[in-house]
Parts: C-alpha cells; structure tokens; sequence
C-alpha cells in the first residue's frame, strides 16, 4: 500500500466512523480532580481507531492523568468516557487492558529471563495456551531487539533494550491500542526516533491506534498524525500535526518557542 | 540445696535494683542522654508488674469461662488497638478491625488447638494455661503482624511502577502484589525462623528460664519451650497471612487501580 492509499483508507474509515458515531474513545467533559487540585478539566474528545494521536503539552498539564483514564489506571472524577461505545466501568477490566497495552516513561523488567518477562501474563492467565520460543523471537524482531538471548537476566538489558522488551511484552497481548507515556523520555535522541519509528511502523501494519504523551515536538510532528494540546488540565488546541506550524494559540505558540 | 525452688521476696527485688543503679552509673559516665527514660522505665517495669501479679492472682481464681474468653476479647482489643496506632503514618482503611478479626481467628484456631490436644486443659478454660498462653500468641501475633505491614509498605512504594506494570497487562490486583506480599510474610518470619535454628545453643528462651528457676525438671521445661516455639511460628504465619490478605485489598480500587494516595506518608 503506498502512502497515499493509505490515507485515502484512512479517510474512508473515518468517514464510516463518523457516520456510525463509531469512535474507539468518546470522552464527554472528563474531569479529574486529587485532593482539590484540578487535574484534568472538562476535557472532551472522540478518537477514532487507527489514529496515531499525541498528546502534547508542558509538565503539569495533565498529559499523563489523561493518558491513565484510557486504559482505566484512573478514573474520571466527572464526565464520562466510552471505549467501543460502552462505559469504560462497564468492560472487563482485564480484557480491557489486555487490548488497550501501555508503555511506561521508565521501562520496567521484573526478575527473571528475557522469556519470563514477555510471558509474565501467565503468571494469571493460566488458560491461554504456551507461546513459543519462535514467537517470542519474532516479536522481539518486531521491536528491533534480534540478538537477544530469551534466557539473558532482563535486568542486564540496556535503557533502549529493556522498553524494547517492554514494548514487546506489550505487543505479545495483540492489543488494540497503544498508550505510551513519553516512553522514550530516559533515551537518547537517535535511539528514542529509532523506537518511535518502529512503533510508527507497528501502527501502519497492525492498525494500531496510539495514543503519545510526549513534550518533543519534533518526534510529534515527524511522527503522529493528530495533535492534542493541553494546558493546564484543558485541551487548548486539537487538530492534524500541521497546527504546529502554525498555531493559533497562544499557549501552543509560547510552548513552541520555548522548546525550540 | 535440695530443691532448686526458691520464692523470691520482695527485699530480693529491691536488692536487684542494685542492678539498675549499676546501668544508671554507667550512663552518666558516658553522658548518654538516657537518664529520664530509664528512670521511668525502672519505675513502670516494677508497678505494671506487680499490678500484673494482682490482677492475673485475680483472674486465676475465676471459675467462670464468660469471665476468661472476656478477658481474651479484652487482650485482643487492647493489641489491635496498639497495632492500629502504631500504624498512624501510613492509615490503612479498617485496620483496627483487620487486626481484631486475624487476631481472633488466630487464637481460637491456635489457642483451641493447644488447650484441647495439647494440655488437655480440664476445664477447657483452665485461667493457669489459658491467660499466659492468649497473652503470647497475641504478644507475637502483633509484632509479627506490624512487621510485616511495615514491610509490605516499604515494598509497594518500593514496587509501585511494576505494580501498575502488571495491572496495566491486565493483571488482577492480587497477581500484580504477589511478590510483595511473599516478601513481607517472609522477611516478617525469618526472625522466628531464626530464633528455631538457635534456640538452646546460644541463650535459654525467657519461658524455659522462668520455670526451671522456679524448680520445673529441665525436661518438662523444654517440652513447653518446644510447644512455644512451634506456636510462635505459626501464629505469626497465621497472622501474618490473614492480615496481609485483608490489607493488601485496601490499596486497590474495584477498578483494579492502585491507590498511590495511601502510599504517601500522612
């Protein structure tokens, strides 16, 4: 499929979305609030299935509290939030999270092998049937990590490599959405791009939807195709990555300055 | 001397102030700022004691089971009480109540079991073995208990990204604080593991002291000691279980959310 068919199929699944009313997400005046201190505030937003979106915004302006209602890590103190058109409170917590993978900002291995990681799910989910080792393997090539021994100590991995595996363990519950918390945030620039891209790649063969907390603008604008900005617990801006260049207001025109 | 039983007076323990003033003298010497708490130390261990003395010479002459698994209800009160003050940092919803309710299944399970098939108490509320015994399973069973809260918060904030790790692969609460929970039962236990491995090579337990000084044969002694040993692991097994299986669901939302709020200090 060249790049140009595939935004003529995006366009077209947008279109049946829209006029099914069929968003992955529907966010409804989503408010959040801890001990007083308003978190989120009176956020709106439907996100259709496909999208790569990012959200984009200064530290403090709620990208990551958005980003733990997707999956239910947190709930809304207000408003409500659909996922496939059911109230998020209503799905099954596990299956939901089973669909709906999350990368973290820091990558987290726990004790044990390179396999025991990418098979930790068995640990609760005694019924699904074993992966094998040529899976495992294929997977790991998914993420960019080929020489890796499946018996090494996870914990001798490398930053890049272990939210790479971490990544993978991920992927192995064929998910249907992508929740990454500025995963690359500890990395270098070079490699953060490289993990990025796969992750853009994945997107486009799996039709994956992510959805990005991030506050690089660069890796956004090469990367996502929709942009949510917040401010202070508010969507400021939303639209196509094209409004970077040319923001309409303030607060996106202030944070670009800065970070440039 | 032909019996080894010697009733200890009351002039004996002034006497073994001696012993006391010997600590004081010794404390002013290197200036360690002490002083007061010894001395309020000293004067509790001696009235609590003896009011102790009375009290328990008291209940021993109760021939009343309502009066005796009062007086239990009242222990545990008392300890669950202790435990959930001491625990005043980092509130745990309920936990007086967690604490009350393992302790009591605790001793009936514990405390029935060594009454009824052990001692062959007669009656089955015998004051000389019921009151001594609750007193320690409860004793140890706090303890234990604290430290393995203790611990078991120390290892959620601790693990607290790997927790919402597993949770967000779609693992249910329980699944993502499993390591936690084995660790704190276990660092909890080994001090009594330990205390199996060397007990009788290297000092004498404080029971086993008490009876042979007050004239028990030696082999009578060690066969209570072995009894207490093996209660002591189980209760704090027991206690230790029960209590982190009632905690552990506190921190966690119907949602399979960690609460992070309770993982601040207050």
């Amino acid at each position: 499929m060249t790049n140009r068919h595939f935004y003529i199929f995006k366009l077209i699944l947008a279109l049946v979305s829209a006029v099914e009313n069929n968003y992955l997400y529907q966010l409804n005046d989503i408010s959040r609030n801890i001990q007083g201190v308003q978190i989120l505030d009176g956020i709106s937003l439907n996100i259709q299935s496909g999208e790569f979106l990012a959200l984009l915004g200064p530290s403090g302006s709620g990208k990551t509290s958005l980003l733990r209602l997707f999956n239910g890590l947190d709930s809304p103190t207000a408003g409500t939030l659909d996922y496939h058109g059911k109230r998020i409170e209503g799905w099954d917590i596990g299956l939901l999270r089973q669909q709906v993978g999350m990368v973290f900002q820091e990558p987290v291995v726990v004790a044990g092998s390179v396999r025991d990681n990418l098979i930790i799910c068995h640990r609760w989910e005694k019924s699904i049937k074993p992966v094998s080792d040529l899976d495992l393997l294929a997977t790991l090539d998914k993420v960019g990590l080929q020489s890796i021994d499946l018996q090494m100590d996870a914990r001798s991995l490398s930053g890049g490599e272990k939210q790479r595996l971490a990544l993978a363990r991920v992927l192995l519950n064929q998910p249907q959405v992508l929740l990454l918390d500025e995963p690359t945030a500890s990395l270098d620039h070079n490699l953060a791009h490289r993990i990025i891209r796969r992750v853009a790649e994945l997107h486009r063969e799996m039709n994956l939807t992510c959805i990005m907390v991030s506050h690089d603008p660069t890796l956004v604008r090469r990367f996502a195709e929709r942009v949510v900005f917040l401010h202070e617990g508010q969507i400021a801006e939303d639209g196509p990555v094209a409004i970077l260049n040319q923001p309409t207001t303030s607060q996106l025109q202030a944070y670009l300055a800065e970070e440039q | 001397m032909e019996n080894s039983f010697y009733a200890i007076t009351w002039t004996d323990v002034l006497v073994s102030l001696v012993l006391m003033v010997m600590t004081f003298v010794l404390i002013r010497w290197w200036k360690i700022d002490l002083g007061k708490t010894l001395l309020i130390g000293t004067i509790r261990t001696f009235v609590q004691l003896t009011l102790m003395g009375y009290l328990l010479t008291y209940f021993f002459r109760q021939d009343n089971w309502i009066f005796m698994v009062g007086l239990v209800l009242i222990m545990i009160l008392i300890a669950a009480y202790e435990g959930y003050s001491r625990q005043r940092s980092h509130p745990i919803p309920n936990y007086f109540m967690i604490l009350a309710g393992s302790m009591l299944v605790t001793v009936i399970l514990v405390l029935g079991l060594i009454l009824q098939f052990i001692l062959h108490t007669e009656p089955w509320y015998y004051p000389y073995a019921m009151i001594p015994i609750a007193g320690m399973i409860i004793g140890n069973g706090l303890n234990s208990a604290t430290l393995t809260v203790n611990r078991f918060i120390g290892e959620i904030n601790h693990r607290e990204k790997e927790i919402e790790m597993l949770l967000s692969l779609g693992a249910p609460p329980r699944a993502a604080i499993q390591d936690a929970l084995r660790e704190s039962v276990k660092a909890a236990l080994l001090p009594n593991v330990n205390a199996m491995m060397t007990v009788g090579l290297v000092q004498l337990p404080g029971v086993m002291t008490g009876q042979i000084l007050s004239g028990i044969d030696p082999l009578i002694a060690v066969r209570y000691q072995i009894m207490i040993m093996y209660m002591w692991v189980t209760t704090a097994t027991m206690m230790n279980i029960l209590v982190l299986a009632l905690v552990y669901r506190r921190f966690f939302t119907p949602q399979w959310q960690l609460k992070r709020e309770l993982l601040r200090m207050k």
